[in-house]
């Protein structure tokens, strides 16, 4: 088991590491390696999937230890690490295999998969680490893969501006994780997690408040939630491989993660929990919003990403710690299939972004429409898909909490997943609907423009992805179809499920939040389907108004923060750099330089260079002296 | 010693203030600037061998034989420089080379 372990953390540090060195090495090589890395790392995962039992902590090496304090390199692995694994290595494979076909003509592709690999080492780090200083390392690791890998075409200083972006807001978060691991070593003599965990009874609550509210905020950068939100829309500058990979099914969901994992420990305020429900569905209610509006295919995605991991946040919240995490990994699937469907739309289209634009995709592209329709029906849960299943298993945890904050949150997250169907079939009639006069008629420019011919992986990964989103829901039926594969695994986690709610109840809060979302597409196609469609094209070429105008500047946040801290910020900085730097510390030693030059010319200038007048100083200055001694001897 | 000691010094200190005279007044022209400079020293040549004859020690007398060597060494290095300095500039004034001033 140990060998097993290693090896899903080895492989892709060795992938990395390989085409990192051997970069002269053919391209075909370095790209299977980087593959055939992250598909051994799978293999390892499953074979750990086939060997479990119980809970397994295994110590490869010490690492920091100064002291009493001491982190030592140990993998812990119990049903939820185990369960993310297998669905990091699965979709990260995917996806490299997709990104072979993406940057096939990219010639930085030794940098980019060097930085995919170590990602996935990072984010596997991340999930099997036992102790928190491990768990920061790689949440660190994956923050900074994220912040290259959004500025992989740095030479385009909006990209290169937007990793800075990344990386400066959810550093703010990060402050708040450091915080609370140096706090917990304080507080418990230890970092480890599962330690940590079993001690939170002896604790007062407001020192666990304290705790958790420095996680959430945590979360809140590395998940994008509210407040800290702002960087995931600039970070689509990336690849698409990269946003599906990175931000959207693997690396955005380690605050959720984080969450969960520790939920024992925060899950004993009150507090903790209701701030984390509601930045939950707050995050998924504005997210929606801004979906709604938006014209770039890409950002659609990435504000649909803000929102669904909002839900997973609302289900942690309400301690559906099984619901969250089947709604993670059935996101994961779903909205890397709709990020990698775009990136055929948007390469095939010749890097067009617009939605307006595009148009009758359908006929064109029907190997990319399938699996998109498929991702987009999960996203938009449509009943029997596995987004379905999974968000309405975190809308029935909600509900079963009870009390007036979990019903008002519960009616936020069924309108949120109104609003979500209407965006996401939006999202599919502009782009796939309509005629292919259409999309001419909307975009003069791309008449004569033959579609790319797209390479074959890129469609082929779609296919998996497409069936395990559909099909995601098998691994955790609700009570009144059976039973969930999921919820019976991760039961160890002490996660309280659905149990307490009557099958009949149950089938009544899936029928609503079926009905919902089958109202939401009905809606999209009253307003997008059809004919419809070429109306609301023509209208798209007037600049926003109004509320659209507000929903597509993502309710003004951004220029919220611009105004309170970059704005201050850049006057402070000019302040200090022009006032004080250059104006008084530069500025002092200049003219303690030009005092002192003056002093040296003033006393060069005695030098007049005529041997008499030295040799008559000299004279002067002697018979002075010896007329001043024989003085005092006199 | 048949001269007093004071006679002696007092011949000293004219011979040194001849000397500087010399030196101050007669700066333009190198040689005699060397000439002053010879005569200073005998000058103070003179006060070592008169002390030692007073209080007889011969470390003043000594301490002349070493000034007489110096001095030749001295005049000849000196003697170089001039005729050296004499064929770059056609010159032996000594206000001629002033490179050494600022500006």
């Amino acid at each position: 088991m140990k060998l097993i372990l290693e090896l899903i953390l080895l492989l892709p540090i060795l992938g990395s590491l390989f085409n990192l060195l051997l970069g002269r090495a053919p391209r075909r090589l370095g790209e299977t390696v980087a593959c055939g890395a992250i598909w051994g790392s799978f293999a390892a995962t499953l074979a750990a999937a086939a060997a479990y039992d119980s809970p397994v902590t295994t110590e490869i090496a010490s690492w920091l230890s100064a002291f009493d304090f001491k982190a030592p390199l140990v993998l812990y692995l119990d049903p939820l690490s185990l369960a993310l694994c297998l669905m990091i290595t699965f979709v990260c494979g995917l996806i490299h295999l997709y990104a072979v076909g993406y940057m096939h003509d990219d010639p930085g592709y030794r940098r980019f998969f060097v930085l995919l690999n170590l990602f996935v080492a990072s984010m596997l780090l991340l999930v099997l680490a036992a102790n928190l200083p491990l768990l920061y390392l790689g949440w660190e690791g994956v923050g900074f893969c994220s912040y290259a890998l959004i500025g992989f075409w740095y030479q385009n200083p909006n990209n290169a501006t937007a990793g800075r972006k990344a990386f400066i807001v959810t550093r703010i978060g990060d402050v708040g994780l450091a915080l609370a691991i140096v706090w917990i070593f304080q507080l418990f003599g230890t970092t480890s997690i599962t330690l940590v965990n079993q001690m939170g009874h002896g604790v007062p609550v407001s020192i666990i408040t304290g705790l958790g509210l420095l996680m959430l905020l945590g979360a809140m950068g590395k998940s994008a939630q509210l407040p800290l939100m702002v960087w995931l829309p600039d970070a689509m500058a990336g690849p698409t491989p990269v946003s599906a990979q990175i931000h959207a099914a693997t690396m955005v969901t380690a605050g959720v993660y984080l969450l969960m994992r520790l939920f024992p420990l925060i899950g004993l305020s009150v507090t903790v929990t209701s701030a984390i429900a509601v930045t939950g569905a707050l995050t998924a209610f504005y997210g929606a919003t801004c979906a709604l509006a938006q014209r770039d295919l890409k950002r659609i995605l990435a504000f649909s990403t803000i929102s669904q991991i909002g839900y997973m946040m609302l289900g942690v919240g309400v301690g559906a710690i099984t619901a969250a995490s089947f709604h993670l990994i059935e996101h994961a699937f779903f909205k890397a299939l709709l990020f990698l469907g775009a990136g055929c739309v948007i390469t095939a289209m010749d890097h067009e972004q617009d939605v307006f634009r595009m148009g009758g995709l359908s006929r064109t592209m029907p190997a990319t429409f399938y699996p998109f329709l498929a991702g987009a029906l999960c996203l938009a849960g449509l009943p029997l898909t596995g987004g379905f299943f999974s968000k309405d298993g975190i809308l029935a945890a909600v509900w079963q909490q009870g009390g007036t904050l979990s019903l008002g949150l519960y009616a936020l997250g069924l309108l949120t997943a109104l609003i979500t169907a209407i965006y996401t079939f939006r999202m599919v009639f502009l782009v796939f609907g309509g005629s292919k006069e259409a999309s001419s008629l909307s975009s003069p420019g791309s008449m004569g423009r033959a579609h790319h011919a797209l390479p074959v992986v890129m469609q082929w990964t779609l296919i998996p992805l497409a069936l395990f989103g559909l099909g995601g829901g098998l691994l955790n039926l609700p009570a009144y179809l059976g039973h969930g594969l999921l919820q019976q695994f991760l039961a160890p986690l002490g996660a309280s499920g659905q149990q307490g709610l009557s099958p009949a109840s149950e089938l009544l809060l899936s029928g609503m939040a079926a009905l919902v979302s089958l109202a939401g597409i009905a809606l999209a196609w009253v307003r997008f389907g059809g004919d419809r469609r070429k109306q609301r094209v023509i209208e798209a070429r007037q600049p926003a108004r109004g509320v659209h105008a507000f929903l597509l500047g993502g309710w003004y946040v951004d220029d919220l923060y611009r105004l309170l801290f970059v704005r201050p910020y850049v006057w402070v900085s000019q302040v200090l750099w022009q006032r004080v730097d250059e104006g008084m510390v530069d500025k002092g030693f200049d003219q303690m330089a030009a005092l002192l030059g003056r002093c040296g010319r003033g006393l060069g200038s005695w030098s007049c260079g005529r041997l008499y007048i030295y040799l008559l100083s000299l004279a002067t200055g002697a018979a002075l002296f010896i007329g001043w001694f024989a003085l005092v001897a006199l | 010693m048949i001269v007093p000691l004071p006679h002696v010094l007092v011949l000293a200190a004219i011979l040194f203030s001849l000397g500087t005279g010399c030196v101050l007044a007669w700066s333009s022209n190198v040689i005699m600037l060397l000439i002053g400079i010879e005569i200073m020293l005998n000058a103070a040549m003179l006060v070592f061998v008169g002390g030692s004859c007073q209080w007889g020690m011969v470390d003043g007398q000594v301490f002349a034989l070493m000034i007489i060597a110096m001095t030749s060494a001295e005049v000849s290095l000196a003697l170089a420089m001039v005729v050296y300095l004499h064929r770059r500039r056609k010159t032996v004034d000594a206000d001629e080379f002033s490179e050494l001033r600022d500006h």
